[in-house]
């Protein structure tokens, strides 16, 4: 690492955490409404322990929650807007339902409509459950076509059939009579849009990929389905659904699939598009809010960016596989960066396709970073060198030469010796005009910074305050090193009636090396008896203009002229600080009416 | 301020004043701290300690007197993107206290990074403030112990101040007094 990391690294025990989950089923959430996000994780469980729902405040597993099945999405969102805020509902995603908490409880369970059978399979059924036909060879010759029908269209109780043995099929089949009924869709993704506001607490209601390539909106309220679309005219399966837009207004849903390509759906669209296709299987996309331009991380090692209409805008090759994809915003900067982890443990953050940062994370363990606040991500970035490789491999922008450049070079070439002495006596003059602005500040002291032969010392003043009366700190700094400095006195010089200084003149004392001396003066502006109207119109931010300058002279004993001097410029005083007896005596309403 | 008060403050204040800067993150009990030390100091005439407070907006500032010095402390918001407004007030503080949430285990890096920004700034470097750090929220659950934020905040390579860590609560006040009254012993050695 070259400088200092941007990163705090959060030391609380998270070493003992042991995760094995994908990146879908890991979510934040501020789930009690304390305004403090969480962490909730849809975990496998390793070996005997089940898959559980992980709640983590900080790097501290504060809730814990058995699953019914391996999950395969956990989302999390506000599905009424009511007042004081709801508490959001966690909805985790499994083969073919979905189950909604709220507070930790299970509250709902959302199940996919079924489909009618294959006749094909319920034929075979009829005959595999006729007590009549249940010896070796019947059986094996059912099973056998069974298992020539494609596997997608067949119902679970079909699929769980064929895996048995012979003896435990004969048995299943001793004891179930009734036929499969209907088969049960299967969700492969879930994600969530905003209904119709993209406030942080907005309504949002979810959105299901199925593994017939159908995308399926839910109510907000009742989970009930409100739309279903076919994300392409041709067979797709999606595995990823990333939504931008509100969904009452306008929205784009982007779909990885598994057949190397990302599909769009639109609103009122009756079916999705294809996008773009890629070369290699898709492994994670990601899509800009913004400008809608999406990232697609591949199987190949590459990183690439694409325009909303599907144009590559650049590419990038990984030194490892990379396994997730994640966009990062930082809004007090206002930008988004994208992560992109690899199989290696290394996670790059990325400005554009730029890369911005390293962080490596060894597997199952939870790593907490919190950016400084001084932190930002400018292309002098800690840690990585490749960048500056990559500015440097683009080429110079180098603009084409001009005709007015060619006829400059011509005359350089017809006359050099006239031009190199208008040069020299142009350099001539401003050097004596620099002399002479030197030597005028010499001679009247104008200057707060003492150099060369003059005392060593430095000369500050502040104002502070918001009128009449403000007080200027001025600050004397002996920037010797060895030398004390003595005998110095300051003097205040008004150059308008406008202002009334309370101690015009202070001896200062001895000062020693690198120290300084600071004294608060009170200044206060005097008005006169006839306020001019004119003073309430003045900008307070701004200066009060030439009568408000007042010079700062350090004067040392036995010496004619200042050592140094300064100018304060007083800031105007706010109109509403001005004294109100003033504002009773004058008569500028008359004034106004003489005018 | 009452005729009472005034009284008192002349009388007993000794009327060395002196100019403390409130720091620490957002959320850490800064106000609450400075509104049960007032309190205690005005006998509870004001709304009594335990009502929650909302959070700060740029700075305010609170008198309170402790081991015979009258104490001006300005009381300057945390939240991170005010958190630059600090080093305002940094020129005119005679002594330093910060308060850490010694339940938030997440946030105490942040803690850290911001007294080390503090205690590099121009304006503090080289300066023999008195720091002061309160392990605050101490009656909370999972609350580290002040030895723990100390080692955390990474105080004792702080050489050129004095420093002293105590744990307290706010809301109960307990363990302030001990803290003010360190630091009313380090001013009045030092002044």
């Amino acid at each position: 690492m070259g400088s200092m990391s941007r990163w705090l690294d959060v030391e609380a025990g998270a070493d003992d955490i042991n995760i094995n989950t994908l990146p879908t089923n890991v979510t934040f959430s501020d789930l009690q409404n304390d305004n403090e996000v969480k962490l909730i994780i849809g975990d496998f469980g390793r070996g005997d322990d089940g898959p559980r729902l992980k709640i983590f405040k900080g790097a501290m597993q504060i809730s814990d929650l058995t699953l019914p099945d391996l999950p395969l999405g956990v989302v999390s969102f506000y599905a009424v807007d009511s007042n004081p805020r709801p508490q959001p509902v966690i909805a985790v995603a499994f083969s073919s339902s979905v189950h909604f908490y709220r507070n930790l409880k299970l509250f709902y369970k959302y199940y996919l409509p079924s489909v009618e059978l294959n006749a094909g399979e319920l034929d075979i059924w009829k005959q595999l459950t006729n007590p009549s036909n249940h010896n070796e060879v019947i059986i094996l010759k059912l099973t056998e076509s069974l298992h020539n029908m494609p596997h997608k269209v067949l119902s679970i109780q079909s699929r769980d059939f064929l895996t048995l043995t012979f003896d435990e099929q004969l048995e299943y089949l001793e004891n179930t009579r009734e036929l499969p009924k209907r088969r049960s869709g299967e969700i492969v993704c879930i994600s969530s849009i905003k209904l119709s506001s993209v406030d942080k607490h907005a309504v949002s209601c979810l959105v299901l990929g199925t593994e017939d390539g159908e995308v399926i909106v839910l109510d907000s309220q009742t989970f009930t389905q409100t739309n279903v679309v076919n994300i392409s005219p041709v067979k797709k399966t999606p595995f990823q659904i990333v939504t931008t837009g509100v969904y009452n207004v306008d929205y784009r849903i982007t779909v990885a699939t598994r057949e190397k390509s990302v599909c769009l759906l639109k609103r009122d669209w009756k079916a999705g598009r294809i996008l773009f296709n890629t070369d290699d299987h898709i492994i994670a996309i990601e899509v800009f809010t913004t400008d809608n331009s999406v990232l697609v991380i591949c199987a190949d090692k590459t990183f690439s960016c694409y325009n909303r209409k599907g144009r590559k805008q650049w590419s990038l090759i990984l030194e490892h596989r990379p396994i997730c994809l994640t966009l990062v915003p930082i809004s007090h900067l206002g930008m988004t960066l994208s992560a992109v982890a690899l199989v290696s443990g290394h996670v790059t953050l990325y400005d554009g396709k730029y890369p911005r940062d390293n962080i490596f994370i060894r597997g199952g363990h939870l790593l907490l970073k919190i950016l400084k606040r001084t932190a930002d991500f400018n292309s002098n970035s800690t840690g990585i060198e490749s960048s500056e490789a990559n500015i440097s491999q683009r080429p110079w922008l180098i603009p084409k030469k001009s005709k007015l450049f060619l006829e400059q070079a011509m005359r350089e070439r017809e006359n050099p010796k006239a031009m190199h002495e208008a040069f020299q006596q142009e350099l001539n003059r401003l050097r004596l005009l620099t002399a002479q602005t030197l030597l005028e500040a010499y001679r009247k002291s104008d200057n707060f910074v003492g150099a060369g032969n003059m005392e060593p010392i430095r000369l500050s003043a502040e104002v502070e305050g918001l009128g009449p009366v403000f007080v200027v700190t001025l600050i004397v700094h002996n920037t010797s090193s060895e030398r004390a400095v003595s005998g110095l006195s300051v003097l205040f010089q008004v150059i308008s009636t406008g202002y009334r200084v309370h101690t015009p003149y202070i001896k200062v004392p001895l000062i020693a090396p690198g120290n300084q001396l600071k004294f608060p003066i009170k200044v206060e502006e005097v008005f006169s008896e006839n306020v001019n109207p004119d003073v309430f119109f003045r900008n307070v931010t701004g200066q009060a203009g030439d009568g408000s300058v007042i010079k700062v002279l350090l004067l040392k004993e036995g010496k004619v002229s200042p050592v140094l001097a300064a100018t304060v410029t007083m800031p105007p005083t706010d109109p509403m600080m001005i004294p109100y007896d003033k504002l009773e005596t004058s008569n500028f309403g008359q004034n106004i009416s003489q005018k | 301020m009452g005729l009472l008060d005034k009284l008192s403050s002349w009388m007993g204040g000794g009327g060395k004043v002196v100019t403390v800067l409130v720091l620490g993150l957002d959320n850490s009990g800064k106000t609450t701290m400075l509104r049960t030390l007032t309190t205690t100091e005005q006998e509870g005439q004001r709304q009594g300690p335990g009502a929650s407070s909302v959070p700060t907006v740029g700075q305010r500032q609170e008198n309170f007197q402790s081991g015979g010095v009258s104490f001006r402390a300005w009381d300057v918001s945390g939240a991170a993107r005010l958190r630059s407004l600090w080093e305002r007030h940094y020129r005119h503080c005679d002594a330093v206290i910060f308060v850490v949430d010694s339940a938030d285990h997440l946030r105490l890096v942040v803690a850290r990074s911001e007294l080390e920004l503090m205690l590099s700034h121009p304006d503090m470097s080289g300066r023999r403030l008195p720091l002061l750090v309160l392990a605050n929220k101490s009656d909370a659950p999972h609350a580290l112990s002040a030895p723990h934020v100390a080692s955390a905040l990474g105080l004792e390579r702080i050489t050129d101040k004095p420093w002293h860590v105590c744990a307290s609560s706010a809301l109960s006040g307990e363990g302030l007094g001990d803290g003010v009254s360190w630091l009313a012993r380090q001013l009045r050695e030092k002044h």
